[in-house]
């Protein structure tokens, strides 16, 4: 009663893991593949790299601002690692660079990926993430070579840090992307009052968790309005009274990151609050978009 | 995040400090804080009494931390963790090196209790050696032979003990040292009874990055430090 069908990809239900949370090792993504519908790696790209110095991440009342800086074993050692992923639920390959070449050619890595995501959203690393993804003629390209260089299913997920995300969703289908994921972090900081200095070592980062739902939800609105491809939304979504409103707003499926902070058994009860939902509702794929009139 | 001051720094050798803060955290042995040192970085560090960590100066980080002076400022994220069971009879504690640290804690905190423990320490020379005075039964094994029994800790194990007479015991130290030990609880059937308190590289502390992730898809930061010997696959 919760499976979907996402651009071709079987998925048990419409709960996926979120870019960045425990994605950098098969292990972690193995007990997650247990109940989620789909779990989307770390974002790699092509060569190692470290990342920011710690602190990289400091939680607040409504949830993080993270810094991590896109740290990342580079894509032929990090394919090694997700040999050893047991399938227990489709795997998402998310993917960052500085260029469509650069980009395209990572796909190649990964032949066992289900789908690809294009991270083109992150709000803290130079040149890669948000630096490629807020020029809408540069996303079209990326996809466009994307999806040339691979037979799956590629996402594009987008930043909020944007003028207009539609302008950049727009882009992404244009260049053939099969779905869109919105919303990426929200750029923010942090400042410690006794110290008097910003928390990340990065010192700006980008929000995460409940205090972005909000604005999450209105990207993923207006991505349904003008879009035609699927939009998968993310952003501050704990409970599965966010999962029914994200997809009342249009979300095909919803991603899930910093609300592991609570449990790591979240996809479990949400898949049973969602059971439960749907027992006495219409199946889930039936409401999608429902609140437009 | 809150910051505390430096109270007090106690030098235990050239490397080697107890820092000691002005707050005391409400905590258990085993639990470590995020501790993050202006202008270095954020590193997670065992607990070594309430209100103290007990560092030895391996990197960047903890050289600076080595040589801090008090009435500096340093930020705190936690305690965090899972910390050490409690016993319910007498207690074995097995330190290599600097995994002194948690286990000082601990000792101090099974004694305030009326508990009994017994520590086998291990170090590489009698210099390593940290406060081991303040230890009433307590057995010192040394690399070199420099003092106590000549070999490494597992060594003295074995021919110094029968493991399986304790109600509990925990170790911390080298992995290499930990997994070790666990093949020695392994083929004596006592895991059940051993706990292990591990290190790894980690970035948020709070289970959310994932960049500390065991074999088995445990995370040490959120669902350890501490782990039970049935519950690591080594």
């Amino acid at each position: 009663m919760l499976d979907i069908e996402l651009c071709g990809i079987k998925m048990r239900n419409p709960l996926m893991l979120a870019s960045g949370i425990l994605g950098s090792y098969s292990s972690s993504l193995n007990r997650i593949a247990e109940n989620a519908g789909a779990v989307v790696t770390k974002s790699v790209g092509a060569e190692e790299r470290e990342g920011y110095r710690n602190p990289v991440l400091i939680n607040y009342g409504d949830g993080f601002v993270n810094a991590v800086g896109l740290s990342s074993p580079g894509a032929e050692v990090f394919s090694k690692e997700l040999k050893n992923f047991r399938g227990g639920c489709p795997l998402i390959v998310s993917l960052f660079g500085s260029s469509p070449e650069e980009i395209a050619h990572l796909t190649s890595f990964f032949p066992f990926a289900d789908a690809f995501e294009i991270n083109l959203s992150c709000p803290h690393a130079e040149k890669v993430g948000l630096a490629v993804g807020s020029d809408p003629t540069l996303v079209r390209e990326i996809v466009t070579y994307v999806k040339k260089s691979t037979s799956k299913p590629v996402f594009a997920k987008l930043s909020p840090n944007v003028n207009d995300i539609v302008e950049i969703g727009k882009a992404a289908e244009k260049g053939g992307a099969d779905g869109v994921v919105a919303i990426n972090t929200i750029r923010g900081m942090s400042i410690d009052i006794l110290s008097r200095k910003p928390v990340l070592s990065n010192i700006s980062g980008g929000v995460s968790g409940e205090a972005i739902k909000p604005i999450a939800l209105k990207c993923v609105w207006d991505l349904y309005e003008n879009l035609k491809i699927p939009v998968i939304g993310v952003g501050g979504i704990t409970t599965w009274k966010d999962v029914v409103e994200f997809m009342l707003a249009g979300a095909e499926a919803v991603q899930i990151g910093s609300a592991h902070f609570y449990s790591y058994k979240l996809f479990f009860s949400l898949k049973e609050s969602l059971l439960a939902y749907v027992r006495k509702n219409e199946p889930l794929k039936e409401i999608i978009g429902m609140a437009h009139g | 995040m809150f910051s505390v001051r430096v109270k007090n720094v106690t030098k235990h050798s050239k490397d080697t400090v107890t820092v000691t803060f002005n707050v005391s955290f409400r905590s258990f042995p085993g639990q470590f804080v995020m501790l993050n040192l202006p202008g270095h970085e954020e590193i997670p560090l065992s607990l070594s009494s309430p209100d103290s960590v007990t560092v030895r100066a391996v990197g960047e980080t903890t050289e600076a931390l080595v040589n801090i002076q008090p009435g500096e400022l340093l930020g705190i994220k936690g305690p965090m963790g899972r910390p050490f069971s409690i016993p319910n009879g007498t207690a074995l504690l097995i330190a290599g090196g600097i995994g002194i640290a948690p286990l000082i804690y601990l000792h101090d905190y099974i004694i305030g209790r009326g508990g009994e423990v017994k520590i086998l320490y291990g170090v590489r020379t009698s210099e390593e050696l940290i406060n081991h005075r303040r230890f009433e039964n307590i057995k010192i094994s040394t690399d070199n032979g420099s003092a106590g029994f000549h070999g490494n800790v597992i060594d003295l194990l074995k021919v110094e003990d029968r493991p399986d007479r304790y109600s509990r015991i925990y170790c911390c130290g080298p992995e290499i040292m930990l997994r070790k030990l666990y093949d020695f609880f392994k083929e004596n059937k006592l895991l059940r009874k051993v706990e292990f308190a591990l290190e790894r590289y980690m970035k948020c502390g709070m289970g959310v990055c994932g960049s500390c992730a065991l074999e088995n898809g445990l995370m040490v930061c959120s669902e350890g430090p501490v782990f039970n010997g049935v519950e690591l696959e080594w």
